[in-house]
């Protein structure tokens, strides 16, 4: 089980890597989204707002309405901001729960694959 | 001699590679995590199989491209003969195949509709209806419907139901007004003294497989009549036998005054569309003769396809045969839905075209990949992930409609064993 500590640093290291990648950024420019994160086995809850495909804000709690969903134990929140787990398999095995719309889980798809190419 | 598995995976990967990386990497990434990343191989009858040989049957077809079968022999000798004296044909001059076709269009469609203009692909049929229904009108207006899916062309994209799939091209075409689909009232209160035409698919199909009340297209008729209005009628992926009748409007004894057709018009063969209309709105063409023209839009090796693909839904009953092995699966579905009521919702069905509505957007995608798990391509819609579609080839017999009923019967079994699954609120 993952602390809430330890999902705020992973969110810190994965705004960092999807921020610094120019390539990812020119490719989300128009995509401007409110994400909730659930970790399900302790309840903590997070925002993170991403605004012309930057990262601007990652904090504890659930803030405004959402446009994505995503709820997942706290292990496996970790492991997928640090790219040591394949989210969308993790979602086709109904491991991670997606609320969101088609276009919206594919965007958070192709941002795994670009910065993270071999997962 | 036999290839080995070992060879055949790697022919496989290879082929998945230059396809990352000459044609698009996030499908190939798509489609391998959904269990659907097949090389399509052999195609023979209801089946297709991948490229390692595991054999699927498919229940996609393309949205309707296949309803004779995938690689039907009597079409394939149809085109290996045409092929013997003709070639595409030159767009500008008349020729037999072409008259041959419009003729038998002007047959089997709902009475009236007795023109056509020739396109390759749905898209062009629709843009060509929207461009018809304003030329003739000489009104900008057209209501489309949410959800709709009429194509990626330049008119037909501006009728798509989609945000996704207009807000990168935006600003589209100007005159297009959205309604909700199976609402004649909002449609009746949109229309304007500029509008030119209705569009709807008789049977919404990426929207999810949404079945109209019965008395909606009788309505929408009515509308139309009554303000001047010209229906235009999608049976891109409903027409050629799909419901059970030739055209799904014949189901709601509703006929436009322009309808579109292509998928499986070719056969799976050939790729051929036409944009057939009621004889009045010749008019319109007749002072512009060229004013819509198609290089390879009813070639004439698209039109004897075609021929031979009416002939043989025709000779084989298969209208008669979708009816039959749509009713088999709505048995099959009744016993499915009885037992796994949180998960599966309803199922909404005409013939072989039928939706499975899924209480949450994540299960479309899901049992996809069970599907695939268990020799059958079946995936979700695309305007509703929570929708499995199921368009089968018309040929399906009825040991096949049972393998694909156990194999979602199966897919809901290990679905309601799985954790992670929660109503949509």
């Amino acid at each position: 089980m993952a602390t809430s500590k330890d999902i705020m640093e992973a969110l810190a290291d994965y705004k960092e890597q999807c921020n610094n990648n120019k390539r990812l950024r020119r490719m989300q420019r128009d995509w401007s989204k409110l994400l909730h994160f659930i970790a399900s086995d302790t309840g903590d809850k997070f925002t993170m707002e991403v605004k012309n495909g930057e990262i601007i804000r990652n904090e504890a709690g659930a803030r405004g309405v959402p446009d994505v969903i995503v709820t997942a134990t706290s292990e496996d929140m970790c492991d997928m901001f640090w790219g040591d787990l394949n989210p969308a398999q993790k979602y086709l095995d109904g491991k991670i729960l997606v609320k969101a719309t088609p276009e919206d889980v594919q965007r958070i798809d192709a941002i795994t694959m670009i910065i993270w190419p071999e997962g | 001699m036999t290839e080995s598995n070992d060879s055949l995976q790697k022919l496989k990967d290879q082929a998945l590679a230059d396809y990352a990386r000459h044609v698009s990497p996030m499908k190939v990434r798509t489609l391998t995590q959904a269990g659907v990343n097949l090389i399509e191989d052999r195609r023979e009858g209801t089946s297709v199989w991948d490229i390692t040989g595991k054999k699927y049957i498919d229940c996609m077809t393309g949205a309707g491209i296949m309803n004779v079968g995938r690689r039907n022999p009597e079409i394939i000798q149809a085109l290996k003969q045409a092929l013997d004296t003709l070639d595409i044909g030159v767009f500008l001059f008349m020729s037999k195949p072409k008259a041959d076709l419009a003729k038998k269009l002007s047959e089997i469609a709902p009475g009236g509709l007795s023109c056509t203009v020739f396109g390759v692909g749905g898209g062009e049929a629709v843009d060509t209806a929207i461009k018809l229904a304003r030329g003739y009108s000489m009104k900008p207006e057209i209501i489309y419907t949410d959800k709709a899916y009429h194509g990626h062309t330049g008119f037909a994209l501006s009728a798509i139901g989609r945000d996704a799939f207009r807000e990168p091209f935006e600003p589209l075409m100007p005159g297009f007004k959205k309604v909700p689909y199976n609402d004649a009232q909002a449609l009746e209160a949109a229309i304007t003294a500029d509008t030119a035409a209705v569009i709807l698919e008789t049977i919404q199909g990426e929207g999810g497989i949404n079945v109209p009340s019965d008395d909606y297209l009788p309505q929408v008729r009515r509308i139309c009549d009554e303000h001047e209005v010209l229906l235009i009628l999608d049976e891109i992926q409903t027409g050629m036998g799909r419901t059970g009748k030739m055209f799904a409007c014949e189901h709601w004894g509703v006929t436009p005054d322009i309808m579109t057709i292509a998928k499986s018009l070719g056969g799976g063969i050939y790729p051929i569309s036409a944009t057939i209309y009621r004889k009045e709105l010749q008019d319109f063409f007749i002072p512009h003769p060229f004013i819509h023209l198609s290089t390879f839009g009813g070639s004439d090796l698209g039109c004897v396809v075609a021929l031979a693909t009416i002939e043989y839904i025709q000779k084989n009953h298969l209208l008669e045969h979708a009816t039959q092995m749509g009713d088999r699966f709505r048995k099959g579905f009744d016993r499915i839905l009885a037992n796994y009521p949180d998960l599966l919702l309803e199922v909404r069905q005409k013939g072989l075209m039928m939706g499975l509505q899924y209480s949450n957007g994540s299960i479309g995608p899901r049992l996809t990949k069970k599907f695939a798990e268990r020799g059958v391509l079946a995936v979700y819609t695309g305007n509703d992930p929570s929708v499995c579609r199921l368009m089968p080839s018309l040929v399906i017999t009825p040991e096949e409609v049972d393998f694909v009923l156990n194999a979602l019967d199966d897919s809901m079994k290990e679905l309601s064993e799985e954790g992670g699954i929660g109503k949509n609120d």
